[in-house]
C-alpha cells in the first residue's frame, strides 16, 4: 500500500494488485482451518484466480488499449503521500490494538491492516487524476474489505461470498469498459474532463 | 409464486438476447410487467409462500405493490418510447435485457430476507442500470454513468463494511437473516452496532440519494432515457430505503433508537437543505426533478426518524406515482422540444395541451397541493413534529419545503405558459407525431390515483399500509 502511494506508474500499481491477491490467498490458506471445506476451497480459488489473475490481466489489457502509463500529476508530492499513508497505517494498527482487549473475535493484525488499507484507498481515490488509477484504488479497497471480513473469526455465508465476488468482478469489468469508452470519447483519461454535468457554470 | 416472479425474467432475458427483434423485445418487457403485477396482486391476496432467502412479509408487500404498479406504467410508456428510438435491433435487445435484469434485482432486493443477499442485489441494481444510463452514448451520459457506478459502488462497499461490523457485534450468532437478527438484537454489542449503522446508512443512503452522497443522482436521472429515470426515481430509491428501514428496526430492538433517529434526521434535513440551495440554479429540467427526488427521500428519512410510519408509507406511494409521471412527462417534453434546457422551453400548453397540463398537474401532485396524497403525508408529519414538541424542526421543515416548492414552481410555470419562439415551433411541428397515446395514459392513471388516494384510500390498501407499519 505504501508503494502504491509512492509510485506513479500504473503498471506497478497493477503488479501490487497481483501481490495483494497472492497475499490474501496465503492468508486464506494459513488462517482458515476452522471453516468447512467447500467454503475454504471457494475462498482460496476466489482469491487466487480472480483477485490475483483475472482482474489484473483485465486491467493490463485496458491499459494496453488506452496507452496511459503514468499518473503524472497527483495533487500532492509523493513524499507527503508516503508520510500520510504511513500515518494512516500506524493509526490502523493502533486502533486495532486498542480494541483487541474488548473483543476476542478479531485478529488484530488483519483488522489493523485492513482498516488502514480501506482508508488509504479512499484517500488515494480523491487525489489521483487518472480514472484508471481510481479503478485500481477501488479494487485495493475491496481487497481491504475482504481482509476485514477474514479478520472476523466467523465466515460469511457461502451465498453472500459468491454474490460479493460476482458483483465486484462485474463492477470492475464495467468500470474497465467505461475506461475504454471514455478514452475513445475524450482521447484522454483525466478526471478533470468529467466535470461537465453541474449546476453552476 | 415468488419463484415465478424471479425466474421468469431470467428466461425472458435469454429469449431477448437470442431473438433480437424490436417488437418481440418490447413485448417481453411488457409481458414481465403484466406478470409481475398479476403475481403481486396474488401475493397481496395471501397466496404467496416463501422460498429460501426470499419471502413476502407485511413490510415489503407495499413496496412490492408500488414497484409492480410503477413498472407496469413504465412498460406501457416504454412501448411508446421505443418506437421513436432509432437504434439497431441489437441495441434495443440489450436495452430490454437490462431493464429485465434491473427490475429483477430490485424485486429481489425487496423480497430478500437476508441482509447479505440484499446487499448483493442492491449492487446488482447499480450495475444493470449503469448500462441504461449510458444508453444514449453521449459524452454526458458516459460521465453520468461513470459517476453513478463509481459512487454507488464505493457507497455499497462501505455498506459491506457495515455488514462486517454488524457481524462482529452479533457475537455468537452466525447469520445475516433479518428474522434472526431481530430475535437476537437485544444482546448485540452496541458500540459495534452503532458503527455498523453509520456505515450502512451511508452506503445504502448513497443508493437512496440521501444528502452527503447524493451527487450521482441528478447526473444519472438527467442523462438516462425517460422511462429509466422514472424507474430509477420511483422504484430504485425505494428498494434502498427498504434495506435502511430493516436495519433501523435492528437498531430499535437493540435500544439504540435515539442514536439512529439523530443520524436519520441529520441526513434528511441535509437532503432538504441541499435541494433548497441547488434548485434555484438549475438549467436542466430533468435535473430539477432529480433534486426533487433527493428532497422527497429526505422527507422519508425524517418521517422514519419521527416514527410517523403511516405518513412515511403514504409519502412513499405518493412520491413514486407522482414522480414517475413527472419524469415520463419530461420525456414527452424532451421528444417535443429536443432540449433539456429550461431556457429553451416555453409555451408547453400551446405546443401540446396534454403534455402541458400533465406537467402542471404532476407539479401540483409533487408539491403537495391539497387532495394530493403527498399533502396528507406531509401534513401528518408536521402534526407528528408538533405533537412531539419539535417546533424548531417543524418550522425548518416547512421553510425548506416552501423554498423548494417555489424553486420548482417557478420553472414549471415558466415552461408551461407563455409563447413558443418561431424556430422552436418548427421543431415541435416535426416532433409532434413522436408522442403517441401510450405516452399520456400512464401519467393520467397515476395522477388520478394520487389525487383520489388523497381523499379516499380503499380499505384493502389501508389494511396493507397498517400491516406494513408493524414491520417498521
Amino acid at each position: 500500500m505504501l508503494y502504491l502511494a509512492a509510485t506513479s506508474r500504473i503498471i506497478a500499481h497493477i503488479r501490487i494488485l497481483v501481490a495483494q491477491g497472492i497475499l490474501l490467498f496465503l492468508i486464506c490458506c494459513c488462517g482458515m482451518e476452522h471453516i468447512d471445506k467447500l467454503n475454504f476451497a471457494f475462498l482460496t480459488v476466489e482469491t487466487l484466480v480472480v483477485k490475483a489473475i483475472v482482474i489484473p490481466w483485465f486491467l493490463f489489457r485496458v491499459l494496453r488499449k488506452t496507452h496511459s502509463n503514468r499518473d503524472a500529476a497527483a495533487n500532492i508530492p509523493h513524499f507527503y503521500c508516503l508520510v500520510i499513508a504511513s500515518t494512516l497505517m500506524l493509526f490502523g494498527v493502533l486502533a486495532s490494538n486498542y480494541y483487541i482487549s474488548t473483543m476476542k473475535l478479531i485478529s488484530p493484525m488483519f483488522f489493523g491492516v485492513s482498516v488502514a488499507t480501506i482508508i488509504i484507498s479512499l484517500w488515494l481515490i480523491t487525489i489521483k487524476h487518472k480514472i484508471i488509477s481510481n479503478v485500481i484504488e477501488f479494487i485495493t479497497m475491496e481487497n481491504g474489505i475482504f481482509l476485514l471480513s477474514l479478520s472476523v473469526a466467523k465466515e460469511m455465508p457461502m451465498l453472500v461470498n459468491l454474490g460479493v465476488l460476482l458483483d465486484v468482478f462485474i463492477a470492475v469489468y464495467i468500470l474497465g469498459l467505461f475506461v475504454n469508452e471514455i478514452n475513445k470519447e475524450f482521447n484522454d483519461l483525466e478526471v478533470s474532463h468529467l466535470s461537465d454535468l453541474k449546476d453552476y457554470e | 409464486m415468488i419463484s415465478t416472479i424471479l425466474i421468469f425474467p431470467i428466461i425472458a432475458c435469454i429469449l431477448v438476447l437470442l431473438i433480437q427483434n424490436k417488437k418481440f423485445n418490447t413485448f417481453m418487457v411488457n409481458l414481465y410487467a403484466i406478470l409481475h403485477f398479476v403475481i403481486t396482486i396474488l401475493l397481496v391476496n395471501g397466496q404467496g409462500k416463501s422460498i429460501p432467502y426470499f419471502a413476502i412479509d407485511s413490510t415489503n408487500l407495499i413496496f412490492l405493490l408500488v414497484l409492480s404498479f410503477v413498472f407496469l406504467m413504465v412498460a406501457i410508456y416504454n412501448s411508446g418510447y421505443v418506437k421513436n428510438l432509432d437504434f439497431p435491433a441489437k441495441k434495443i435487445s440489450h436495452y430490454s435485457f437490462m431493464i429485465l435484469v434491473f427490475v429483477l434485482s430490485m424485486t429481489g432486493t425487496l423480497l430478500s430476507t437476508d441482509l447479505g443477499i440484499s446487499w448483493v442485489l442492491v449492487e446488482a441494481t447499480t450495475l444493470s442500470s449503469a448500462y441504461l444510463i449510458y444508453f444514449n452514448r453521449t459524452k454526458h451520459s458516459i460521465e453520468a454513468a461513470w459517476k453513478y457506478v463509481f459512487i454507488c459502488s464505493i457507497g455499497i462497499a462501505m455498506a459491506f463494511v457495515g455488514i462486517i461490523l454488524l457481524n462482529i457485534s452479533t457475537g455468537a450468532i452466525n447469520s445475516l437473516s433479518f428474522a434472526e437478527l431481530y430475535n437476537n438484537a437485544q444482546n448485540f454489542n452496541t458500540i459495534w452496532l452503532k458503527g455498523s449503522f453509520i456505515f450502512m446508512l451511508f452506503g445504502f443512503g448513497a443508493k437512496m440519494g440521501l444528502a452527503p452522497a447524493h451527487f450521482w443522482l441528478p447526473d444519472a436521472h438527467a442523462e438516462a432515457p425517460s422511462p429509466i429515470s422514472a424507474l430509477l426515481s420511483a422504484a430504485l430509491l425505494n428498494s434502498a430505503y427498504l434495506v435502511i428501514v430493516r436495519v433501523y428496526k435492528i437498531m430499535e430492538i437493540a435500544n439504540c433508537t435515539n442514536y439512529a433517529r439523530l443520524m436519520l434526521l441529520l441526513m434528511g434535513f441535509l437532503s432538504l437543505f441541499v435541494t433548497a440551495v441547488f434548485v434555484y440554479h438549475i438549467k436542466n429540467y430533468k435535473r430539477m426533478l432529480a433534486y426533487s427526488s433527493i428532497e422527497n427521500m429526505g422527507i422519508l428519512a425524517i418521517g422514519t426518524a419521527l416514527g410517523a410510519y403511516y405518513a412515511v408509507i403514504l409519502h412513499l406511494i405518493g412520491h413514486s406515482l407522482a414522480k414517475a409521471s413527472f419524469f415520463m412527462t419530461s420525456g414527452n417534453i424532451l421528444e417535443l422540444f429536443d432540449t433539456k434546457r429550461i431556457k429553451s422551453v416555453s409555451g408547453l400548453i400551446q405546443a401540446d395541451g396534454k403534455t402541458g397540463w400533465l406537467w402542471v398537474v404532476s407539479f401540483l401532485a409533487i408539491c403537495a397541493f391539497p387532495t394530493s396524497l403527498l399533502f396528507i403525508s406531509e401534513f401528518l408529519m408536521i402534526k407528528e413534529m408538533i405533537l412531539q414538541g419539535h417546533y424548531i424542526l417543524c418550522a425548518l421543515f416547512a421553510l425548506l419545503l416552501t423554498i423548494v416548492l417555489f424553486g420548482i414552481g417557478r420553472v414549471v410555470i415558466k415552461m408551461a405558459f407563455g409563447k413558443i419562439s418561431e424556430d422552436k415551433a418548427k421543431i415541435i411541428e416535426e416532433n409532434q407525431n413522436k408522442v403517441c397515446k401510450l405516452m399520456y395514459i400512464p401519467q393520467i392513471i397515476m395522477l388520478i390515483l394520487v389525487f383520489v388516494m388523497g381523499v379516499y384510500i380503499p380499505p384493502f390498501i389501508n389494511n396493507i399500509i397498517k400491516l406494513a407499519q408493524t414491520g417498521f
